[in-house]
């Protein structure tokens, strides 16, 4: 299948492996793309994570979505740029896994993930098991050939509310087709929870933009998710409705901000998103 | 005082920790977290909010809570046989769920009841005494 293990595969190779404990490894962003969204860089580590947690239960069971608490924001990365990934598996078993990763570049944090959990399913229902062994093998030995990931589609989305200091309302229509769903998952596609979560990041930085009479030269970004989670699985082709709700000024120059995702009216993702004012980036 | 019982007071000694925490997993407002109400019917819960709920029951409360904890407690001595069968609540098993889940109406005990569909009876006060029988479970092993 086209796309599986590089539409949307982050890791390129595990260097060090407890399995069930802990991981290190990396992923070589290509120097062709277009760009890298920081919400990828948590994927990889969520990945990571996964892969440690699969082989102690030798693919039988695969973490899907979840929820995250603590995710900080660092640098940004930049096409080109190795991203080395390490994971602590906190708990295991048959229902879910609990980890913290981090994701770096030349030792300066791109992502700090303190606290996720990822709820297993049964990995007959997502992808091939023996696929997956296969190649786990692979990014354990040589590692995956580099520069297949290619740039997902930029998100199909509309505003149609923004009340400055309040709230903004927005549609995101997730493409019907993409390369990414052979990879995530080729049995069952779902629109990953990372990809929502830049969605949310764009349109909260336009309602931060249009919030405060920030100084000149600030550059806007995303530097926490203090809580994070995906309530249901969303497929190709659906409509998801966005939320964002200013909540707090959580500092000087920070801005803190409730989200929830919809879908005919019932909620498949809320959280919580701090959007900060950088000076001189 | 045996195991099982827990008094009025001691529920409401933990239930505004756990409405908070119910709150912040599925990100609704406090007020609307009533000791009674069914998280699944009345809060719109999903299953993956049981899970993160409970996590996040073991951090407010810096306790253990072991996997499967109220379905496993919801058995007691009856073995998974004689409680369910091809997926349904046995007769015994509806007795047994009855007395572990007091704080839910008579009326919401439908038969034949699904042992999937047990979560959909659990409100607030059902987490609050998951807690406190953590809590208990966590004083008698140290």
């Amino acid at each position: 299948m086209q796309g599986h293990f590089s539409a949307f595969s982050l890791v390129d190779r595990i260097t060090e492996l407890e399995a069930g404990k802990r991981a290190k490894g990396y992923f070589e962003v290509p120097a062709h793309l277009a760009g890298f969204p920081v919400s990828f860089a948590a994927e990889a580590g969520g990945q990571l994570a996964a892969w440690a947690s699969m082989v102690q239960l030798d693919f039988n069971l695969r973490p899907v979505a979840g929820m995250a608490s603590d995710l900080r924001f660092g640098i940004p990365v930049r096409p080109g740029q190795r991203l080395d990934l390490e994971t602590t598996i906190n708990s295991l078993d048959s229902e879910a896994v609990r980890y913290s990763a981090r994701a770096s570049i030349n030792g300066e944090s791109v992502i700090e993930l303190d606290y996720s959990v990822g709820p297993m399913l049964p990995m007959e229902g997502f992808d091939s098991p023996q696929a997956m062994r296969e190649r786990f093998e692979l990014i354990c030995g040589e590692g995956a050939p580099g520069g297949r990931f290619t740039d997902v589609p930029k998100h199909d989305l509309d505003i149609v509310e923004l009340v400055p200091n309040e709230r903004l309302c927005a549609i995101l229509r997730v493409p019907k087709e993409a390369l990414f769903f052979n990879d995530h998952f080729p049995r069952r596609p779902v629109f990953p929870g990372t990809m929502l979560l830049d969605a949310q990041i764009a349109v909260a930085l336009k309602l931060a933009a249009g919030s405060r009479p920030w100084a000149p030269g600030t550059t806007l970004a995303a530097s926490l998710v203090p809580d994070m989670k995906m309530r249901a699985f969303v497929p190709p082709g659906e409509t998801v409705e966005l939320q964002i709700d200013f909540e707090s000024d959580s500092g000087e120059n920070r801005m803190m901000f409730k989200t929830a995702a919809r879908v005919r009216g019932k909620r498949v993702g809320v959280g919580l998103l701090e959007i900060e004012g950088r000076i001189g980036l | 005082m045996s195991q099982d019982e827990i008094k009025k007071e001691e529920i409401l000694e933990v239930f505004p920790t756990v409405a908070k925490t119910i709150a912040d997993a599925l990100g609704c407002d406090v007020d609307d977290v009533k000791l009674n109400v069914s998280l699944i019917e009345g809060l719109d819960a999903e299953s993956i909010d049981f899970l993160d709920l409970v996590f996040r029951l073991e951090r407010s409360f810096k306790l253990k809570i072991p996997r499967g904890k109220i379905v496993e407690d919801s058995r007691g001595d009856l073995s998974e046989a004689e409680f369910e069968q091809k997926g349904i609540v046995t007769p015994a098993g509806m007795e047994r769920l009855r007395t572990f889940l007091s704080e839910v109406p008579a009326d919401r005990f439908s038969t034949p009841m699904k042992a999937a569909d047990i979560p959909r009876l659990f409100t607030a006060e059902t987490f609050c005494k998951l807690v406190i029988r953590a809590r208990r479970a966590g004083a008698s092993a140290a």
